[in-house]
């Protein structure tokens, strides 16, 4: 078969990293090409160059048997390439229609020919049976709508070949389903898709072929019907890998988190985002909580370390009423927060490790001589922690910002772990971290277990939920719509209850 | 009674259309800047920029055109020449502001009040430079007015249906031209998208930067206008400080219209109200002092009032790095 | 030289290359002028750096813009943008001044306090609308602080005109309130300095708030530099959200450092009122807030280096009147090189602050990659 894309001795250096090493790859056409490895191992830096958005230090991309260069990403769109980008490059306050068309709209003499586009994107959405409203204003799309904006976007611009990065990353395993089939249906049409992916269950089920990237190499390329997730797990990471973390039994201790029928409202219009959500969180127990962004966990998060009001209900932390206490007498009572974005909640980039390690604790007596910080005292306990996890930073005086994200999470755990906490409330902890990373962090929370901390963990990933905790609840629209215990129910059940297609029913418990 | 009669008569509302023009404009200008992403507080300095050259253009057209013990061969050459060198002033300075906080990333605040510094000192300058003094140039006439052809017949209408300056309904055709330029062109789109989200847009192959120029390059042409209206075709010649803080209110202007030209005509005409009253009411119980900040006083109450029901552009004032991980 | 010292050396370069390159576009507007750019600076130079007067008058004329300088940095450290420092002053120092000419009969370490008091709480106060009004309407402070300016103007002007004006002047073009005691006026530093045999011109007005405005900057930078509430005001203004998640009150850090800013600039205007002319005058100096914005970002909001900022303002107006009148050059040159140098350092600042990131960023990257492998 021909090859649609043809990439050879890919080199890419950014400052102090040799991101791309000598890469060659061949893309067939009408064939759907994994491309996997961890973060970090180049892929994204390889799909940017073929985007047009890096140009390579060296080597040269092929495009239908022509040496092309791609200085733009209008030039890779003018050469039938297009990319859905794993942060939607979307615009909330505009509509499907306006989405779709930016930057190639359909004109006459500088006006907009909405009605021509509005035509020819019903026209795109009939020949892929994609469902799509061209007037809807894209905020009020879910998630799998938005993916199917930034599909439609590419095939409106003529694209033959579609670079997916981490499509599933967001959605639920039955969103997911739907992705796989319209990636089916593009492959039938004749276009070609480049897939990049982490999770090996996806790659086998979706890809033709898989190309494995470790360290900024091509490891190898393989046929996905004739190879098994072990032996791609270790052509990705080098060395055999054990895939389940190892999960201690035992019994958990007494109740040191409870919230009851919290009512919670959302920042923007005041909408409740929880609407009566109760439970209890015991020592030594992981308490996970399943479901599609956006429906209420992030709010509750918030609420129970203080950040946002309770509208009603009762939050209690270690027997005492905290409902109304804030975010400051809640931390001292002993809960740990991990944000969910690190660099919103987490980090004040700018300022240094040192500082940050002790923001939240700065107000600690061992920190100050009256209203002045004590330096040499904070510089020990930051030298300290900065030791014990492993941080790695040139200096306590680096500001975070220079830090990789890995070496920025590990900031926040180890500040979070400071002062022996009780209680640990862990919001998407290994967001966007690298393989290394995330193992560190998961087990850090496995720890946290251990020494019988009471943990929350809000995760999108459902796999993290499902191997970490002991209690599983699945959040929809606002609410608890199921419980289950470790290993009672399957990612294809609790993924029914994350899309409200089943709900009310009685915890599985 | 006489006193709240007044407050409604015709000759005080067609000041109050006259005074709405200034802030109108430069509230227009405002939208195009932030709808591109780039807060533009320097729209004072600009409009300072404006009535110094619209003013001095059109004098010093005005006596090339004026041949000796004669009348002027076209009487609207002069203040045409000025409108269109206050609003090539405007767009001028603009420039400093959007190489200094487009191109170098600095704080969009900061760049801004560092214009309204550098037009202070360079209006008196130049002042001094052309007419010797500092603070005012010699006085100039402007286009000459229009009537409304039946209603200036129509008794207590003539206030409003004479004197008109052409620059009022150039500025209602600006102002339509603005929100259908945004709503309906493909250069209105691209704006609103640099302005929501630079790095979608860039990744569409539009040109952030260039469109944030030519964003903040009408904010600069729009405030130069109404800079040039007013020392022109108000105050018939330049005064220092005649902008009055207008160039702000005018961003209060703006945030009332929810960042859309239309939406900026009501608060314009709010304040170009209270700017008319603080000109025209001069026999009151309360010291003048007290009106001539009615205009002010109204721009902090509506601040107050409908700051968190607008909602401006996701990334206005946020500069826009491309190479940022 | 390691990297570090490198890095330091650039940081402090910035503000001196800013001021070089306003300086070259300024000998452009000389040169049109016809004048020759070394002459018109060498005069600068020479007029204000070689006679005693020029450096009293100098210093006399920084003390106002340090107050100015730090009010504006207080609350641009705290991310909020006091453009209101020129109200604040007008209030503060009319406030001052009603205190110093209605109160009679008290003695000078009473009388004197209060009146200072008067004019930091009245600038304090002229903060306290726009910043409730941020805090709780989310009005933006650049446009009320603004919109309070040309209020406090036209209330000052009201107060001045038809309140309290010194009716002994009724009929004379004079438009100001009445002298104040002795016991409310600012003591000389003259006498102090003819101690230590520096020599300061006999009617040199500097007086004793030179060393209370360098004074509260010292303790600015100490508050800022070394306490819980410095630490809580740095990270607020560089991640509200993070500050927020520890704990850390945004509304009362931002409350409070602005109206901090307020209370400095309730006291710019006193040395002149309180040192120099012992009455408040229609005529009393303005635009000294304005400056003050400028005298802030030179300094980079560096408390400590508001001192040297705003020593350099007071050179250049200094130099502005000699130019003026030795060389024939407009004063206003002067202003347009003042605004050149502060479009100059923003910019500069940016690009240093920008270098920096991506040095430590590569030192990091280059820390990670290289303890990672002889680990494993």
């Amino acid at each position: 078969m021909p090859a649609v894309i043809e990439l050879s001795g890919i080199t890419k250096r950014f400052p102090g990293v040799l991101a791309n090493d000598g890469i060659s790859l061949a893309v067939e056409a009408g064939e759907i090409h994994a491309l996997v490895g961890e973060n970090g191992a180049g892929k994204s830096t390889l799909m940017k160059i073929l985007y047009g958005l890096y140009q390579p230090d060296e080597g040269s991309v092929k495009v239908r048997g022509q040496r092309i260069v791609l200085g733009s990403p209008r030039q890779a769109i003018d050469s039938g390439i297009g990319m859905v980008h794993q942060h939607f490059m979307l615009i909330p306050r505009f509509t499907v229609i306006e989405n779709v068309i930016l930057g190639s709209e359909p004109a006459r003499a500088g006006r907009l020919s909405l009605a021509q586009a509005r035509e020819e994107i019903r026209e795109l959405c009939d020949q892929y049976g994609f469902a799509l409203d061209p007037d809807a204003e894209l905020s009020t799309l879910s998630v799998g709508e938005q993916q199917r904006v930034e599909i439609i976007k590419v095939l409106y611009r003529g694209a033959e070949v579609l670079i997916l990065d981490e499509p599933t990353a967001v959605l639920t395993p039955q969103e997911t389903d739907d992705l796989f089939e319209n990636l089916d249906r593009l492959r039938g049409e004749g276009k070609t898709i480049l897939f990049i992916s982490h999770i090996l269950e996806e790659v086998l089920a979706v890809a033709d072929r898989i190309t494995v990237l470790r360290n900024g190499r091509v490891v190898g390329t393989v046929d996905a019907g004739k190879t098994t997730k072990p032996q791609i797990a270790e052509m990705m990471v080098g060395r055999p890998v054990l895939m389940d973390l190892e999960v201690p039994l035992h019994e958990p201790g007494e109740v040191r988190l409870q919230i009851d029928e919290a009512v919670v409202l959302s920042a923007r219009g005041g909408l409740p985002a929880v609407r009566g959500v109760s439970f209890s969180v015991r020592s030594g127990e992981i308490f996970g909580i399943a479901g599609i962004e956006g429906n209420g966990q992030s709010e509750l998060v918030e609420a129970l370390v203080g950040l946002r009001p309770l509208a009603s209900g009762k939050l209690t932390v270690l027997g005492t009423d905290a409902t109304r206490a804030g975010v400051r007498p809640i931390r001292l009572m002993g809960v740990a927060h991990i944000p969910e974005d690190r660099h919103l909640r987490g980090l004040v980039l700018p300022m240094d490790v040192w500082e940050n390690l002790i923001l939240g604790h700065h107000t600690r007596a061992v920190f100050g001589r009256g209203a002045l910080l004590d330096a040499p005292a904070i510089e020990r306990y930051a030298r300290e922690r900065v030791e014990l996890f492993d941080v790695r930073t040139p200096s306590l005086r680096t500001p975070t910002l220079a830090l990789s994200g890995g070496n920025q999470q590990k900031v926040i755990v180890a500040r979070e772990f400071g002062f022996e906490p009780s209680v640990l409330v862990a919001a998407q902890p290994t967001r966007g971290l690298d393989i290394g990373a995330t193992e560190f962090v998961r087990r850090q929370i496995l720890e946290a277990r251990s020494a019988g901390l009471a943990v929350v963990l809000v995760s999108a990933m459902l796999d993290e939920i499902l191997s970490l905790s002991d209690r599983v609840a699945v959040m929809h629209a606002g609410r608890i719509v199921a419980e289950f215990q470790r290993g009672a129910a399957t990612p294809r059940e609790i993924g029914l209850y994350m899309t409200g297609a089943r709900q009310g029913e009685e915890s599985g418990a | 009674m006489e006193f709240l009669l007044s407050l409604a008569s015709v000759a005080l509302l067609a000041s109050a259309v006259r005074l709405t023009v200034p802030i109108l404009l430069t509230a227009m200008g405002a939208v195009y800047s932030e709808r591109s992403g780039v807060v533009n507080i320097g729209l004072e300095g600009i409009m300072i920029m404006g009535t110094f050259f619209g003013a001095s253009v059109t004098h010093f057209v005005h006596i090339a055109l004026t041949p000796e013990g004669g009348a002027a061969v076209v009487p609207a050459l002069a203040p045409l020449a000025g409108m269109l060198a206050a609003m090539a002033a405007g767009m001028l300075f603009s420039l400093i502001h959007a190489v200094v906080s487009v191109t170098f990333r600095v704080d969009q605040i900061i760049s801004g009040v560092a214009l309204n510094l550098l037009a202070v000192g360079l209006a008196r300058f130049l002042n001094i430079l052309l007419f010797g003094v500092a603070t005012q140039s010699p006085g100039i006439g402007g286009f000459t007015p229009w009537s409304i052809p039946l209603l200036q017949e129509v008794r207590g209408l003539t206030p409003i249906a004479t004197g008109i300056s052409p620059v009022i309904p150039a500025a209602l055709i600006l102002l339509l031209l603005g929100q259908w330029v945004l709503l309906k062109t493909v250069f209105g789109l691209r704006l609103r998208a640099v302005g929501e989200n630079p790095l979608a847009a860039d990744t569409l192959g539009i040109n952030v930067v260039r469109m944030r120029y030519a964003g903040v390059l009408i904010s600069g042409a729009l405030a130069g206008l109404a800079g040039g209206y007013l020392s022109i075709e108000q105050g018939r010649g330049y005064l220092e400080g005649m902008t009055q803080g207008r160039g702000f209110i005018a961003l209060a202007a703006m945030i009332f219209g929810n960042w859309w030209p239309l939406g900026a005509l009501g608060a314009s005409a709010l304040f170009g109200y209270f700017d008319a009253l603080s000109l025209r009411v001069v026999h009151t119980a309360i010291p003048y002092q007290f009106i001539t900040v009615l205009p002010h006083i109204a721009t902090i109450l509506v601040l107050a009032g409908f700051m968190r029901r607008a909602i401006p552009p996701a990334a206005d004032g946020i500069p826009y790095t491309k190479e940022e991980t | 030289m390691t990297a570090r010292t490198r890095l330091a050396i650039l940081q402090v370069s910035a503000p001196f290359l800013a001021i070089g390159f306003g300086a070259l576009v300024a000998s452009f507007i000389i040169l049109a002028l016809g004048h020759s750019p070394l002459g018109v600076y060498g005069m600068m130079l020479r007029f204000s750096l070689t006679r005693s007067d020029s450096i009293a008058a100098i210093l006399l004329k920084s003390t106002p813009l340090i107050f100015s300088g730090l009010a504006v940095a207080l609350s641009f450290r705290a991310n909020l943008w006091n453009i209101g420092v020129e109200g604040q002053y007008a209030v503060g120092a009319f406030a001052a001044s009603l205190v110093a000419f209605t109160v009679r009969g008290l003695p000078t370490a009473v009388h004197l306090p209060l009146t200072i008091l008067a004019g930091v709480g009245a600038g304090a106060l002229w903060a306290l609308l726009p910043i409730v009004l941020k805090l709780r309407r989310g009005a933006h402070e650049v446009i009320t602080t603004i919109m309070m300016n040309h209020i406090a103007a036209a209330l000052v002007l009201y107060l001045l005109a038809d309140v309290f004006r010194d009716p002994t002047q009724a009929g004379t073009p004079r438009v100001r309130t009445p002298e104040f005691p002795d016991s409310a006026r600012i003591p000389l530093l003259k006498p102090l300095l003819d101690l230590f045999g520096l020599r300061v011109p006999e009617h040199s007005a500097l007086n004793w708030f030179l060393p209370i405005a360098v004074t509260v900057c010292v303790i600015a930078a100490y508050v800022l530099g070394r306490t819980r509430f410095g630490y809580e005001v740095r990270a607020v203004a560089l991640n509200p959200s993070a500050a927020e998640a520890a704990g850390i009150p945004l509304s009362r850090t931002r409350f409070l450092m602005f109206l901090g800013s307020g209370a400095v600039a309730g006291m710019v205007g006193l040395s002149d009122v309180l040192g120099f002319f012992g009455y408040f005058d229609i005529d009393f100096p303005k635009g000294l807030g304005f400056l003050g914005i400028s005298v802030a970002l030179l300094a980079r909001n560096n408390p400590l280096g508001i001192v040297p900022a705003a020593l350099l303002f007071g050179f250049l107006d200094r130099g502005a009147q000699g130019v003026q009148v030795f060389a024939g050059v407009p004063r206003e040159v002067i202003t347009i090189l003042q605004a050149v140098i502060i479009l100059a350092i923003v910019v500069g600042y940016e690009l240093v602050t920008r270098y920096v990131r991506m040095q430590r960023k590569l030192e990091a990257e280059r820390m990670a990659t290289a303890s990672w492998e002889p680990a494993r």
